[in-house]
């Protein structure tokens, strides 16, 4: 058949027709568990560091071997993307079986049906491995809706030589030592004395998702943010204006970089590992990166306290989410990687705190800087679980909006405590009306 | 050529030209119109994103009538856009006027200036992370160095408005300036030359023979570089996030925070819809006022 001009030109045009048709077909779709047709197999959908990510295999491997038949596929996703990807799947009726949140992300899914009820699922009694405090931070309504998998919290990293250039060598090694908030302001002033301008006595990790991270100066001071109901704001108060006030001169005194505010785009961890800073508060994550990468000397103390010790309940819940395909082995997937060895050695690994009431009482040994497991340890122990439930609320994302705008405005807008105190009081009412 | 047959000709070459088109619209329709129409019906509702959402008619809009921040992230962009536009286009005018005499090493020069075109706007941003960090960055380390002082370019409003403007011409400059140097080599040297022997300096030449020729091409450059300046995204949300203290916060980073970070999907969804209407409603009076725009076609 002779080509002739017209029918090569319908041929390409039919050919150009079909392709994008036959790309829309093939390849783009979001692994989900429609992806594992299979209902022996799990799809588990993650972000990790290297060490996190070889702790998953490593529990991956050891649930399969423990369960004949079952597969676990694991997605590993950059952190930027997880939850973009997570909600467009959920809203596409295509999520993974399993995934992780952070604690204060939770609520979001949990609160609004995209996850598992496990009450039912779970043996009873299957709380009590874990710590109030952990299992407090995965409950809706006082249902269970994931496993508290591991947890962090912010303790301090100093530079040695810094602080002994400013006279500061007695620097506390046990949790019920740790520097109440006067105390801790006298240092910060001595090293504010002995630095240059351009340096700063310490950096609080409140950047990026860290604004909650805030709310430990609050506990810290006896306060909360939710009522004893979590339906109503509970931040005017005496703790909560202490810890708007008592944040608020961490820049008016120059103790803190003064780009380090709860928006910046930098992390001021960043001014610590360039020497900036003196001191940051920090998770126990960032200790194999320091280990690796720092060159002067460096060791970790606890958190100032005022009424009480407090921190945050970082780390990350495993949940299961509504529409998986095989319940009953999803949820044996979170109660075996929830078990004492899996969970030692993905904590150990990873320079993480374990969340079973077990571990957390005998200690851990982190495989990188064991000796600094005590304070990292030691500082999870004074988060109670009055504290970690709230940050388990729905609302938690409306409510961080709040204290990133409020918290923004008093640290470096130089709005007053009191209308601090009335923004973040008002805004979290709207937040939780939504 | 019979009459039945012509038609039959005309109505084959129709259905081929249809067919050729049918992949650009079948890809419009489903990745543009398709979530357009979707942000559209959102931004009627009060949605999470979960479930169904709840109706509320103009509700979203109402809100953004008393809300300060759309109010500051709207004159964040159209400042953006006055200083952005007009900059990148003159500078970009000017590397080509000289990119396109003669010069010594000139490609090496026009790769130079076209390179930033090749890197993705995050990547442009967190280099402009590390040139503007004011603890650590080059920048205030080279101004620290020669007994400057040292410039808040995170912490300060202004500054960190300064910041985006600069990364942003440099990301943008080379791309005005290959447009520019392509129409300016598509003009007739007999122009110029006539205006030299009727005695026009650089200037008037310049002013009044380049310029105007180069209308076409300033055109395009104008509504290219509004949209990209109404729709900025990644230099924003990269670099400064839209602080401190919302002097960076513009209409798509405002957008985001809300849909995605508050899960306020409705109310994002209506912040993009105004900023589709303010484009679109730019590109027409532009479209029907100008008179430099080509005219074929």
């Amino acid at each position: 058949m002779p080509l002739t001009r017209r029918r090569f030109l319908t041929g390409a045009a039919a050919t150009a027709t079909a392709l994008p048709l036959a790309a829309a077909g093939c390849g783009f779709a979001p692994a989900g568990s429609k992806a594992a047709a299979n209902p022996d197999t799990l799809t588990f959908t993650t972000w990790g560091t290297d060490a996190e990510l070889a702790g998953f295999r490593a529990a991956i491997a050891g649930f399969e071997k423990a369960n004949s038949g079952a597969k676990v596929n694991l997605n590993a996703v950059p952190y930027e993307q997880m939850f973009t990807d997570i909600d467009a799947q959920l809203q596409t009726g295509n999520p993974p079986d399993v995934f992780r949140v952070p604690y204060y992300t939770f609520g979001a899914y949990a609160g609004r049906g995209q996850l598992l009820d496990l009450s039912s699922q779970l043996p009873s009694g299957f709380g009590d491995r874990f710590t109030p405090a952990a299992w407090a931070a995965v409950q809706n309504s006082g249902k269970p809706y994931g496993v508290p998998h591991h947890t962090d919290t912010s303790a301090i990293l100093y530079n040695t030589a810094l602080m002994k250039g400013a006279g500061i060598t007695d620097i506390p090694t046990k949790a019920e030592d740790a520097w109440t908030w006067d105390e801790f302001t006298a240092v910060a002033r001595k090293l504010r004395s002995s630095l240059p301008a351009t340096k700063f006595p310490f950096g609080y990790n409140w950047q990026g998702n860290g604004v909650t991270r805030w709310l430990n100066l609050l506990f810290q001071a006896d306060g909360r943010f939710l009522d004893e109901q979590l339906s109503g704001p509970a931040i005017n108060s005496d703790a909560g204006r202490a810890a708007v006030e008592f944040s608020k001169d961490f820049f008016t005194q120059k103790f803190v970089p003064p780009n380090s505010s709860v928006k910046a785009t930098t992390y001021v961890a960043d001014s610590w590992y360039a020497q900036t800073t003196a001191m940051v508060f920090s998770g126990a994550f960032a200790i194999p990166d320091a280990t690796e990468n720092l060159k002067f000397e460096w060791g970790a103390t606890y958190a100032p306290r005022k009424v009480r010790g407090g921190g945050d309940f970082g780390g990350n819940a495993l949940v299961v989410t509504a529409k998986a395909k095989n319940p009953k082995l999803a949820t044996a997937f979170l109660d075996f990687v929830t078990q004492a060895d899996p969970m030692r050695t993905f904590c150990a690994g990873a320079s993480l705190l374990p969340t079973r009431r077990d571990l957390s009482a005998d200690g851990i040994e982190f495989k990188i800087r064991p000796e600094l497991s005590p304070v990292f340890v030691g500082q999870s122990r004074v988060v109670r679980a009055t504290d970690s439930a709230q940050v388990a609320s729905p609302s938690m994302s409306g409510i961080i909006t709040v204290l990133k705008d409020q918290l923004d405005k008093a640290f470096v807008g130089g709005q007053s405590t009191a209308a601090t105190i009335s923004g973040l009081s008002s805004g979290i009412a709207q937040a939780l009306q939504k | 050529m019979s009459r039945p047959t012509a038609s039959r000709q005309r109505r084959a070459e129709a259905a081929t030209a249809y067919a050729f088109l049918a992949p650009n619209v079948l890809v419009l329709a489903l990745f543009v119109l398709l979530p357009l129409g979707w942000a559209v019906g959102l931004s009627f509702q009060r949605t999470d994103g979960f479930g169904a959402g709840r109706w509320i008619g103009f509700g979203n809009y109402l809100r953004l009538v008393g809300d300060p921040l759309f109010w500051r992230s709207t004159l964040n962009t159209v400042a953006f856009t006055v200083i952005v536009t007009p900059l990148s286009m003159a500078l970009g005018l000017g590397a080509a006027l000289l990119l396109n005499a003669a010069l010594p090493a000139r490609p090496v020069f026009r790769s130079v200036l076209i390179m930033p075109m090749a890197v993705s706007g995050v990547a442009t941003a967190l280099i402009g992370l590390l040139v503007f960090d004011q603890n650590n960055g080059i920048l205030n380390g080279l101004l620290g160095a020669v007994g400057l002082p040292r410039i808040d370019w995170q912490s300060g409003g202004a500054a960190a408005f300064a910041s985006v403007v600069l990364i942003t011409l440099w990301w943008r400059v080379g791309f005005n300036m290959l447009i520019y140097l392509a129409g300016l080599q598509g003009l007739d040297p007999g122009l110029q030359e006539a205006a030299l022997l009727d005695g026009a300096g650089w200037w008037q030449r310049l002013w009044y023979l380049t310029v105007p020729l180069l209308g076409p091409a300033s055109f395009f450059l104008l509504i290219i570089n509004v949209i990209y300046s109404f729709s900025v995204f990644d230099i924003v949300f990269v670099l400064t996030g839209g602080g401190p203290q919302n002097a960076t916060s513009v209409l798509v980073t405002y957008a985001y925070d809300t849909a995605f970070v508050s899960r306020d999907q409705g109310y994002g969804a209506a912040l993009g819809v105004v900023l589709l209407i303010i484009s679109l409603v730019f590109t027409a009076v532009q479209w029907r006022t100008s008179r430099n725009r080509d005219q074929t076609g």
